[in-house]
């Protein structure tokens, strides 16, 4: 190809291949609109973006669009690993205006900058909501968003299986590993529950009823207490049905769980309070066989758990701060909406008056007509407060899943897995430069 | 090409669109392409790298992106199960990469022996599962390992074989199915159309020295084509180190696979569940000098025992 001669690269030549270029970064940019922080139009009207994932939000939008004609909302629902995609596109400065967010992430949120300070806006929501939740969302007197939803914990139980073999539904924990050798020695097919050790909610609803905490604030200095003793006391037990090979430890939400419980291999199931449809819908064939107990007390308390709850915040793109917050408020705190969030969301609500409402409260065809919520309510009650969420949840669950696999693979005890998973969740932070005691 | 038709066309270009630009025209697209989504992610995951995200105290006063210099490569050395990962990846590929080849390799010389009734049919059947991504292929041998959804193993504990496809000690080999599963067919396609490509009449002066289907297999096509061979070797050695697909959609239905468990899936943890994009940064650039390294020494190996063979 020597016919070609590259050297009289005029400017002209340049020039066209620079518009072939900004042609295709032009295609390049395409692929990246949409998004964007709320802009007010000419015509005054504030525009918010809300990205959320509770079933139902489209309709309760729609009605606070029609009454709020200043302040329009539009709402994608997000589905998959939308999750990972926030913080990309706030860094971006593509985020949405509003998001749901897992409280348990909340303080990366705040410390990364991701998010806004509401306080000013919100000082009159706060009777609205439970302490517990309204503390979800507040972190060194500031509050970060509104919470939505929580998730107190309680326990499934086959009726069936406890009937026939004659066993009583355990109230305590002591009793709980009782009942799992009485079932499992009266039919070898039957498991008590399964262990499954990516499902880091159940450990920490256990944990938080055992008043652990996997993060503490002293003076200025974040604790770390994955490994601390209520922590303990919950590894014990497990450690005990794993070894006495009382409990399945599949993962959860496989074809191979859902085929255990459909066929009347696992007793119980003890989880939140959103749980109990994703069962109904996931073993619809045994219908009618379940009821819902509170979750086992530990001795000498009449704690139950909570594997976390939901807020609503203002990311760091939202430029009228005030019309976001206020429609938070609107969608989770409102009289208004709490119906709708129970009935269609399917939320455990995080307000007095959702809590008092009697749409929570109604029977259950699936649980043989029990009002299973009764159950809940009183466990949202006697959650305690003692739980704090810190920085980098990720890296500590991803530490205390990986360490649970190989405890459920006979590398090591659930007591070791907490003891690394604490190293490495404290070198994670210090990395992070913050300060931090065990 | 000859030098006469090069020069035409070029004129004709001149004369319509002026000047020899459209060559710059036509290249834009890839150049920038290539720039946008390999140089400069490269770029910047180099950059990433030597910076760390640092915080005081509890962190709620901000925090501000300080230059560490290699303080991130040690940091990802220092990860014993990271390194793991590479272990685990290297022995994957050593027994995958020539098993996968050498199947591949076989179901080639079938089709191309003419021994085959069919050969169209059988070569589609051989290539359908690559055109099922990755993704799905997991998910799909996921049921298929999973025992109380699974007729594999329903049927091997029949006749009395208690399998566990996805216990400890053999969830990677079981990985390696998959993946063998999904790359035989393309990597057939190009080692047949290589033998294609080979002159016929060689096969016939062997036939007249008496040479059987198996001794010209053996004796002339696979040293003929040797260059899709290592072509196909060194993209399979590549796609080994890259392992992540199959084992992260199989982590959600078995305990034996760790968030960290490839170097690639270590990455992803860091960045999206650990959100440390420097550290993952500096890990992604371990990974690619690895997967360089290892491809460079495999070129070398095989130029010499080429030459050798010479």
């Amino acid at each position: 190809m020597k016919a070609m001669k590259l050297d009289r690269f005029s400017s002209k030549r340049f020039a066209t291949a620079a518009t072939a270029g900004v042609l295709a970064i032009g295609l390049l940019a395409g692929c990246s609109s949409g998004g964007g922080g709320d802009s007010t139009s000419a015509d005054g009207v504030t525009k918010i973006d809300f990205w959320g994932w509770v079933p139902g939000l489209e309709d309760l939008v729609t009605q606070w669009n029609d009454e709020n004609p200043d302040v329009q909302v539009s709402f994608h629902r997000m589905t998959g690993d939308d999750g990972t995609k926030v913080e990309a596109a706030v860094d971006a400065g593509a985020g949405p205006d509003l998001v749901q967010l897992s409280t348990h992430n909340l303080p990366d949120y705040v410390i990364s900058g991701r998010v806004q300070d509401i306080t000013e806006y919100v000082t009159e929501e706060e009777e609205k909501f439970t302490p517990a939740s309204w503390a979800s969302v507040s972190l060194a007197d500031k509050v970060y968003g509104i919470p939505q939803g929580i998730g107190p914990a309680g326990t499934m139980y086959r009726e069936d299986i406890f009937a026939e073999y004659g066993i009583a539904v355990p109230t305590t924990w002591d009793e709980y590993v009782d009942a799992a050798r009485a079932i499992h020695a009266a039919n070898p097919d039957v498991y008590i529950a399964n262990m499954a050790p990516g499902e880091i909610g159940q450990w920490a609803q256990e944990i938080q009823q055992a008043e652990s905490s996997w993060y503490g604030i002293d003076g200025d200095t974040w604790t770390v207490g994955v490994n601390d003793e209520g922590s303990q006391l919950v590894a014990e037990r497990w450690q005990i049905l794993l070894d006495e090979g009382l409990v399945t430890t599949e993962q959860m939400w496989t074809p191979e769980y859902w085929a255990l419980v459909n066929a009347g291999k696992i007793a119980t199931v003890t989880y939140a309070a959103w749980f109990p449809i994703q069962l109904a819908e996931n073993a619809a064939d045994t219908a009618g066989l379940w009821k819902v107990a509170p979750m086992p007390t530990n001795e000498g308390s009449t704690n139950a758990g909570d594997s976390g709850g939901a807020a609503v915040v203002v990311l760091k793109g939202a430029q009228n701060v005030e019309a976001a917050a206020d429609f938070a408020s609107w969608l989770n705190g409102s009289d208004d909406t709490q119906d709708a969030l129970i009935t269609v969301g399917g939320l455990f609500p995080s307000t007095t008056t959702g809590l008092a409402s009697d749409a929570l409260v109604t029977e259950q065809p699936f649980y043989g007509g029990q009002e299973i919520n009764e159950i809940y309510i009183e466990a949202a009650k006697n959650t305690p407060s003692t739980w704090v969420d810190g920085p980098n949840y990720g890296t500590a669950q991803t530490a205390i899943t990986d360490e649970f696999a190989k405890v459920i693979n006979g590398e090591e005890t659930f007591l070791e897995a907490l003891y690394a998973a604490q190293e490495a969740t404290v070198a994670d932070l210090e990395a992070r430069g913050l300060s931090v005691s065990e | 090409m000859s030098a006469a038709s090069v020069t035409k066309t070029s004129r004709r270009r001149r004369t319509s669109i002026g000047g020899g630009l459209s060559p710059y025209f036509f290249v834009a697209p890839f150049v920038v392409l290539f720039v946008v989504f390999l140089i400069a992610p490269i770029g910047i995951a180099i950059w990433n790298s030597l910076f760390s995200e640092q915080s005081s105290g509890l962190g709620f006063g901000g925090s501000e992106t300080l230059f560490v210099g290699i303080d991130n490569f040690v940091r990802a050395f220092a990860d014993a199960d990271f390194i793991e990962g590479f272990g685990r990846v290297l022995l994957f590929g050593v027994v995958q990469v020539p098993v996968m080849l050498l199947i591949a390799a076989i179901l080639a010389l079938l089709f191309d022996s003419g021994l085959v009734k069919g050969t169209r049919f059988f070569q589609f059947a051989a290539f359908l599962p690559y055109a099922v991504p990755g993704v799905i292929a997991a998910l799909l041998w996921g049921f298929l390992y999973q025992p109380s959804v699974s007729p594999i193993v329903q049927g091997l504990s029949n006749i009395g074989i208690d399998a566990n496809f996805l216990a400890p000690g053999t969830v990677l080999w079981s990985i390696a199915n998959i993946s063998t599963w999904s790359t035989v067919g393309i990597n057939m396609i190009i080692l047949f159309s290589a033998l294609q490509a080979l002159p016929r009449e060689m096969y016939e002066a062997a036939k007249l020295d008496g040479a059987g289907q198996i001794r010209i297999a053996l004796g002339i096509k696979l040293p003929m084509i040797a260059p899709a061979m290592l072509l196909t070797t060194i993209s399979s050695i590549i796609g080994t180190l890259q392992l992540f697909n199959e084992p992260q959609v199989l982590k959600s239905v078995t305990s034996s696979i760790s968030s960290d468990y490839t170097p690639n899936m270590a990455i992803f943890a860091a960045s999206t569940l650990g959100k440390d994009t420097h550290l993952s940064s500096a890990m992604a650039i371990i990974l690619g000098l690895a997967t360089l390294v290892i491809s460079l020494v495999v070129l070398r190996l095989t130029n010499r025992s080429t030459k050798k063979a010479q």
